[in-house]
């Protein structure tokens, strides 16, 4: 996974959005919520943002409709819940420690 | 260079348009500022500002087709069943976080109905109608413009036709006929958003016979353009709005106008010509900006969202939330409210694409969507006044609660479960009344029932589309009536 010059073991991660129009849970609150447990592992950018190595794509609900084009060939992990994001981040935080 | 407003940009840009408003009776010299007609300017700039949210931009957004650039989808032309069903998730959405009509939804329908018309038109007579409708969009496009879907005319003695009315203003027509444009005049009713609007786009409101050709007119006009005049629609408990920024008026941020618009000897270039006495491609038009505006009413199970929001809050606020009928009530309202948004993707999921690349809805199934539009809201605020319970509509005003001599009164018997604020509790019934028989009211309800064609209209639609044959077919073959060799 590529890393941002100089923070070579924080990874850098594009989040994508749903619309949002029936979400089951508050997506926004979910990815602020990765971004506090995460913090100095994980720092997540726009998802045009050509260092993310790995596009984040929360959805509402999954029917996972996010236009995924600005992922450009990069890989995609799908949130679609609130369950979904913690085990993402206990993923991650296994992985990293 | 196509520009994506925000909603300051949106409001700057309303400030520099010079629209004659008259509300009771007065020239309305600051309009955007007007406290009964800024509510709804919000509405419209929430479509501006979430564009930008990454979050919600997902389905606010798109591409244009004419220069693949980032565009509001408000201002798209529907490529694909996707972008149909995004249109119809963008709905849900966009009432689910405003509670009201957001008035955007109906000029982009007129746009997308105008390119299949004028594109068939042009292909009957070879007319140059769609390349200036191409034109026009690019300009709505660039600039971000909110449009006007101006169908409603008054119609005045309903069993004559245009042309028969004794006040031949009944229907907008064409007065005059210049080397360099048309003179128009008449009016539009019942026009949401109006003067939230950059530009007016006249359609003609029912088929049109050779005799009413006059009357089979198209157009594009500015919103500020000489000759028009916007009276302002009252709306139930509008002058609570009046009152300062009190818990009275229900939501405390958005709301919707209607207005009727007087088209008096209008000027409009050539350019922005887009049909012209092609009397028989109205009834083309009409069934096209109907078929897209019936899906648009997606924005109801928004609204609905938010009023099951709050119909649960003040169950639980009334300490009742747990009582089985409550909770079948609010299984109800969410069957109904799902109900609803299953047949708004569905009429999307079954579209197709026209002559044009342009993507329409399946006619029955849009027409089927609003036909329940009609009648579940009805049922759904219904619901919500029974959880409510009758304070709902006679609790004292937000004045009375801060009352230094009543106040401790209010405050001590409009108390329900402890541990809740009795401000929080009047708050809530207070959308709900808002929602269910205030301003939003005029959106979720009364809307609902005639917005987009009263429900008469749907039911013709349903009777001419379904594939009644077939059905009698089938019928007739498995109860032994037409013999047939073998059922498979």
């Amino acid at each position: 996974m590529r890393h941002r010059q100089g923070r070579s073991d924080t990874l850098i991660v594009g989040v994508k959005y749903c619309g949002g129009c029936k979400a089951g849970y508050d997506r926004v609150a979910a990815v602020d919520s990765l971004k506090t447990r995460l913090s100095g592992v994980v720092e997540f950018v726009a998802p045009v943002d050509a260092a993310a190595s790995l596009i984040l794509v929360v959805t509402g609900c999954r029917t996972a409709c996010a236009e995924i084009d600005s992922a450009d060939g990069r890989p995609l992990t799908y949130i679609t819940s609130a369950e979904d994001a913690e085990r993402w981040a206990a993923d991650i935080l296994r992985i990293h420690s | 260079m196509a520009k994506l407003m925000n909603a300051r940009e949106y409001e700057e840009s309303l400030r520099r348009l010079k629209l004659t408003v008259y509300q009771f009776g007065k020239r309305v010299e600051n309009v955007v500022d007007d406290p009964l007609i800024r509510p709804s300017m919000n509405a419209v700039a929430s479509t501006y500002e979430y564009a930008h949210r990454p979050e919600y931009e997902d389905i606010l957004t798109t591409k244009s087709h004419l220069t693949g650039e980032k565009i509001n989808r408000f201002t798209h032309i529907h490529q694909s069943v996707d972008d149909l069903v995004k249109k119809s998730k963008m709905g849900r959405l966009m009432g689910s976080l405003t509670a009201c009509c957001f008035q955007r939804c109906v000029g982009m329908d007129a746009l997308n109905a105008l390119s299949i018309t004028t594109h068939a038109i042009d292909e009957k007579y070879g007319t140059e109608y769609h390349k200036r409708f191409l034109k026009y969009l690019l300009y709505v496009q660039e600039n971000d413009l909110v449009c006007d879907g101006a169908m409603t005319d008054p119609k005045g003695d309903r069993s004559l036709a245009p042309s028969k009315q004794r006040d031949p203003d009944m229907f907008m027509r064409v007065t005059e006929e210049l080397p360099d444009g048309i003179v128009v005049s008449g009016a539009k009713a019942h026009q949401t958003g109006a003067v939230n609007s950059h530009e007016i786009i006249i359609m003609p409101t029912i088929t049109m016979r050779e005799e009413d050709k006059d009357y089979a007119i198209s157009c594009a006009l500015p919103a500020d353009a000489q000759g028009i005049t916007y009276i302002m629609g009252r709306q139930s408990c509008d002058t609570r709005k009046l009152e300062g920024m009190t818990f009275d008026r229900g939501n405390m941020f958005y709301g919707g106008h209607e207005a009727l618009v007087v088209f008096d000897k209008v000027f409009v270039p050539w350019e922005r010509v887009f049909m012209y006495k092609e009397y028989e491609f109205t009834t083309a038009l009409v069934e096209n900006f109907a078929a897209y505006h019936r899906q648009s009413y997606a924005c109801k199970v928004g609204v609905g969202d938010v009023l099951i929001g709050a119909a649960q809050t003040i169950a639980e606020f009334n300490g009742a939330e747990k009582a089985s009928h409550v909770k079948d009530k609010i299984i109800e309202m969410n069957h109904l409210n799902e109900t609803l948004f299953c047949g708004c993707i569905a009429c999307a999921a079954e579209g197709h694409r026209e002559a044009s690349g342009t993507y329409q809805n399946d006619l029955l199934l849009a027409n089927v969507h609003k036909q329940n539009i009609t009648r579940f809201p009805y049922e759904i605020a219904r619901l919500a006044q029974d959880i409510a319970g009758g304070l709902v509509v006679t609790c004292p005003s937000e004045q009375d609660l801060k009352s230094p001599e009543v106040g401790a009164w209010v405050e001590k018997y409009f108390k329900g479960r402890t541990d809740i604020p009795t401000e929080h509790r009047l708050r809530i019934l207070r959308l709900i009344e808002n929602i269910t028989m205030g301003t939003a009211a005029v959106g979720y309800l009364t809307e609902s029932m005639h917005g987009a064609g009263s429900p008469q209209a749907q039911r013709i639609m349903i009777a001419r589309l379904v594939n009644m044959k077939q059905k009698q077919k089938v019928a007739r073959q498995l109860c032994g009536i037409d013999k047939v060799d073998q059922i498979r």
